[in-house]
């Protein structure tokens, strides 16, 4: 009956909110496995270059061997072409890594944030094999069906399939982002058992990244 | 002959073995795509070739009892804007802002060097490379026995009747 998973999701939710000038992505702190908390201090954010930061929920073990692995291949790149990797590139990078392990993947859903080739704030949502797309924001993770209804109100992006195209990225402020943030993930806290303890918020703009930290509930 | 929509090539000497090297390089550029969602810089695919230049030993499969017997011209525009690399066969290669290769090439070279400048505007530079070409040909120039193409961003190969544009400035 009791049969072994190579797999365990150890929870938690993460968000990420493209500007016209910055990129905004953030992360509850929690990490944990069935009903008990493993702790309350971990991040699900790596930071991959100056202008790109992968969040990611699921399988710890998983998320950390995908970041790695990116890392590697991103210094790689580095030393052969003389320049760091844009963040579409790295979106692109993230899908075939991710689908290499079509038939055993790993246990992690990703959201990526960061600055186009143009400056623009850009997010990349993807599932478990690496299918992904360009959007003005995306939520993944346990509370993610508690969020994307309140974004999708709050933000309602144009739809990438819109011809002629439209700006995805969101009208809205910095700051008025950053405080949507914590609105919503304060809501995700009291619903979802996985989410809670503090999120972190990661602001990428042209002066650079930018984190805090906030508490959450922590019950 | 193209390798990428921003990279085209000329090749001089062997030019057998100069198709297995497009070849390489149409596959890395189209590799570099498919990884990175993004065009590959001239100076890498460069740098790939010319790996492949020296690795024609290696492996056990399809190595080549010799090396490659071909320079090639490497005309591209990528972000840092309109480049050319020549490539050997020893698998160095040099940036230029003009080259000439094959068995006219000394005296079109010394030719380019005098009449090269960094602002010629695109016709100048076709007036030019025809010209040069044109002292170093034994017979007559006609859109039939030269071909010219240009990456102005993108590859592009001209027609016979272009190319005979070209010749009536000349």
């Amino acid at each position: 009956m009791a049969y072994w998973s190579p797999y365990d999701n150890n929870g938690g939710t993460c968000v990420a909110i493209a500007g016209s000038e910055y990129c905004v992505i953030a992360a509850d702190t929690r990490l944990s496995t069935g009903y008990s908390i493993l702790t309350r201090e971990h991040t699900k954010m790596c930071q991959l270059s100056d202008k790109c930061v992968l969040a990611s929920s699921g399988f710890q073990a998983d998320i950390r061997a995908l970041q790695k692995n990116l890392d590697a291949r991103h210094q790689i790149y580095q030393h052969q072409h003389n320049k760091k990797m844009s963040c579409p590139a790295m979106a692109q990078l993230l899908s075939n890594t991710l689908y290499y392990k079509r038939f055993f993947p790993y246990y992690a859903f990703n959201v990526l944030g960061g600055l186009d080739n143009e400056g623009k704030g850009c997010v990349f949502t993807y599932d478990a094999v690496g299918s992904y797309e360009r959007v003005g924001y995306s939520s993944q993770g346990t509370g993610q069906q508690l969020l994307m209804p309140v974004l999708d109100n709050q933000l309602q992006s144009a739809s990438p399939l819109l011809l002629p195209s439209k700006e995805s990225a969101t009208p809205l402020s910095e700051s008025e982002a950053v405080d949507l943030i914590m609105d919503i993930f304060a809501s995700a806290t009291e619903r979802d058992i996985y989410t809670g303890d503090a999120v972190e918020i990661v602001v990428v703009n042209a002066d650079g990244i930018r984190r805090e930290v906030a508490d959450l509930r922590k019950d | 002959m193209e390798i990428d929509s921003h990279i085209g090539c000329a090749m001089s000497g062997l030019t057998a073995d100069a198709r297995t090297l497009v070849e390489h390089a149409r596959v890395e550029t189209q590799n570099h795509r498919f990884s990175y969602n993004e065009p590959m810089k001239v100076e890498s695919m460069t740098q790939a070739l010319c790996d492949l230049a020296l690795r024609f030993g290696e492996g056990d499969d399809e190595s080549m009892s010799r090396p490659f017997g071909v320079s090639l011209l490497i005309a591209g525009h990528d972000e840092n804007g309109p480049c050319l690399y020549h490539t050997d066969p020893s698998g160095t290669f040099w940036q230029c802002n003009g080259k000439a290769i094959g068995s006219g090439s000394e005296g079109a070279d010394t030719s380019l060097q005098e009449h090269y400048s960094k602002d010629m505007t695109l016709e100048e530079a076709e007036t030019l490379a025809l010209s040069t070409l044109k002292q170093v040909m034994e017979e007559k120039v006609t859109p039939n026995n030269v071909d010219i193409a240009k990456v102005a961003p993108t590859y592009h190969l001209y027609s016979p009747s272009e190319v005979e544009a070209v010749i009536a400035r000349l």
